[in-house]
């Protein structure tokens, strides 16, 4: 067992607030909320042993939420059998407010030795930790808008689990590799994806967020869950394709009726269905790379704009090997199986 | 300046984006002219300089037309250039003189331009959404498609008047958007000491409106963002809390020592967040409009600030006699 497991964790402050609560039905996902969450994670964490966790400093609410949480839980009565919960360590780091934080804040837990990441965003966040963790295993939780690749899951089991893992006591199968999308734009940085990669024809990226169905013609998923929200379900609905299954898919959209070979009524965002004609689709095997149809207009990954190409600029995209994550069902079945929670001795 | 609404696909013609420039460019060449005109001390009272955060007045604006209202703060050039108030007017107003939109009578805090939409800068600190409210509820009781929106600092969004302003938005169905311009500085506090929270956009929820939070420094973020909030309530959907991230790159007013900030805090802004410069690049290399385009822009909308400077310093004063005149409303 490792005596002096570290564990990070990063939770992103701004997930859960773009314009889908405009045009869809999300709802805003409160800082405060997430300070609860990572609590019950630490409570979690603290019961499987961590005695160190590391995160991002936070300069809006969720960390004064948090450090108030974590001064009432210290002054409240102990629950008989409870654990201390692992000492809270911000990273020293500066704040540019972006998603560079996030990244720098993953290369700093590297640096420090962490075995697990406990992360807390959407399918955004989990995009920018996993291009900078390496080989750490993420908790990935939940706390976007489509939630296509992170669970809903509660945070003190994900907490139980994700101690178990960094304190080597999960057993196998505890892990599972997850597939990516690695996108190539002409001689810029390689870019990641997650869950999709979506050619827009809109030639800005706006607020980010893509949730009009028209003018979007290709379409690559590194998941095909039929249960997902976004784009993702359109492959979903398609041909769905076990997660973690080492294959994806490569799915060609239309505008146009005459060209359509169906046409699908599918949840792009919470509260939000729409019809996209599907032009054809095929699955993709892992290495395999596609050079994308030439034009121009943005790419989506993971449900965002993120670039904009610049005419005639070339895209391939190609399935890749992506980050471990951490199976919390498998997790706390094997828990149960060695009797992992048992106490030695039992308390007074 | 005129302010054309969109088409409902999102996406900007040539025109617009020109235009869009157009009102960025003359908002930070009219604050940069004043950083250095009032530094010469001909200029009565304070002014609060907008540069930096162009794109949020642009990108809002840019879905009203005139007969939709705007309610602004103490730091409101950047919003009544957007909302089509005459720059020289506007230029001779803060000189104090008889040429100006308010007779030289009210300074750069009360410029307003009533035929305009634009109710006026604002000297008190979350004055404006009350404002729009009854704006509001005349468009509603008169029933036309107005909107109205209130411009709010990060410091504002702790007022009572904001707080009590969404309440009764949201209880009477009101077409208007109340975005908060979060430059991270109430005066010279930053939101970690005065705010509970610290999210903002997450107040919305407890009145059960829609709360966005978007990129304040790229003009197309806000403008799509504002643009669905404005399309929602032009269409009886309701008001909506758009809060824009964004950073000032001047002082809370002329003549602040701005010790609050980092070293090369401002420096490092101007560098790696130029709305303008980022709007430049991105609409030349999207091939949508020429580099020619733009600086034609740039070097009319200086020859406006020169003429604009030139005629509020050989304006005339309102005379003694004049004191009384604008108080009152005859009816």
């Amino acid at each position: 067992m490792a005596q002096d497991s570290r564990v990070g964790i990063v939770a992103n402050p701004a997930s859960g607030r773009d314009i889908r609560r405009l045009v869809a039905g999300a709802s805003v996902f409160g800082n405060a909320d997430k300070a609860g969450i990572v609590l019950r994670v630490l409570a979690g964490l603290g019961a499987a042993g961590v005695r160190t966790a590391l995160m991002m400093p936070a300069f809006d609410g969720l960390s004064a939420a948090l450090e108030r949480q974590l001064h009432a839980h210290a002054t409240a009565e102990r629950h008989h059998g409870a654990a201390p919960l692992p000492s809270l360590e911000a990273l020293p780091m500066p704040l540019t407010g972006t998603a560079a934080d996030s990244v720098r804040a993953v290369e700093l837990m590297r640096a420090a030795g962490v075995s697990v990441i406990v992360v807390l965003g959407g399918d955004g966040t989990h995009r920018v930790v996993a291009k900078a963790c390496g080989d750490i295993p993420l908790c990935a939780l939940s706390t976007g808008t489509n939630n296509a690749f992170p669970e809903v899951r509660e945070g003190t089991v994900a907490g139980l689990a994700a101690g178990l893992v960094a304190t080597g006591r999960a057993g196998d199968g505890a892990l599972r590799r997850e597939l990516a999308l690695a996108v190539e734009l002409g001689d810029a940085e390689p870019e990641l994806a997650l869950v999709d990669v979506i050619l827009s024809a809109e030639p800005f990226t706006g607020a980010r967020a893509l949730w009009r169905g028209s003018g979007v013609s290709e379409l690559f998923v590194a998941c095909a869950n039929p249960s997902a929200v976004g784009f993702s379900s359109i492959a979903g609905l398609l041909q769905p394709l076990p997660r973690a299954g080492g294959r994806g898919m490569h799915v060609r959209l239309t505008d146009d009726p005459a060209e359509a070979h169906l046409v699908l009524r599918v949840p792009l965002a919470p509260g939000l269905l729409a019809a996209v004609g599907v032009a054809g689709f095929r699955t993709l095997e892992l290495g395999e790379e596609v050079a994308t149809a030439p034009g121009s207009g943005c790419l989506a990954l993971d449900g965002e704009r993120e670039i904009e190409r610049r005419p005639g600029e070339h895209v391939t995209v190609r399935l890749v090997p992506g980050p471990l994550t951490i199976d919390v069902d498998a997790v706390m079945r094997h828990a149960a199986r060695v009797n992992a929670t048992r106490m030695h001795p039992p308390p007074e | 300046m005129s302010t054309v609404a969109p088409p409902e696909t999102g996406q900007l013609t040539k025109e617009q984006l020109l235009e869009a420039y157009r009102v960025m460019r003359t908002i930070r060449e009219f604050e940069e002219r004043l950083h250095t005109e009032f530094a010469t001390g001909e200029i009565p009272g304070f002014v609060h300089l907008y540069a930096g955060e162009e794109a949020i007045a642009a990108g809002v604006c840019a879905h009203l037309t005139p007969d939709d209202y705007v309610a602004s703060t103490h730091r409101g050039h950047g919003h009544a250039i957007a909302k089509g108030c005459d720059v020289k007017a506007m230029m001779a107003e803060i000189y104090g003189r008889k040429t100006g939109l308010c007779h030289g009578k009210g300074g750069s805090m009360h410029i307003a331009d009533l035929a305009k939409g634009m109710l006026g800068a604002n000297g008190i600190v979350g004055g404006g959404p009350p404002l729009v409210c009854g704006v509001g509820l005349t468009a509603r009781v008169k029933q036309t498609d107005q909107v109205a929106v209130s411009f709010t600092g990060d410091g504002g969004s702790n007022q009572g008047t904001f707080l009590e302003s969404l309440n009764l938005a949201a209880c009477w169905n009101l077409p208007c958007v109340f975005v908060i311009e979060d430059n991270g500085y109430a005066e010279s506090t930053p939101p970690a000491f005065h705010q509970a929270g610290v999210d903002i956009a997450k107040r919305a929820d407890g009145f059960g409106l829609p709360g966005v939070e978007v990129d304040g420094f790229d003009f197309f973020a806000v403008h799509e963002a504002a643009g669905e909030a404005v399309r929602r309530a032009r269409s009886g959907a309701g008001a909506s809390l758009l809060v824009c991230k964004v950073m000032r790159y001047y002082g809370h007013f002329e003549g602040d020592q701005q010790t609050y900030r980092g070293a090369d805090e401002v420096k490092e802004l101007r560098r790696t967040r130029d709305c303008l410069d980022a709007f430049a690049r991105r609409v030349t290399e999207a091939g949508a409009v020429e580099e020619s385009d733009l600086s034609d822009i740039d070097e009319s909308v200086r020859a406006l600030l020169d003429e604009a400077v030139a005629e509020a310093q050989a304006g005339p004063h309102p005379g003694v006699d004049e004191v009384l005149t604008d108080v009152y409303v005859k009816y």
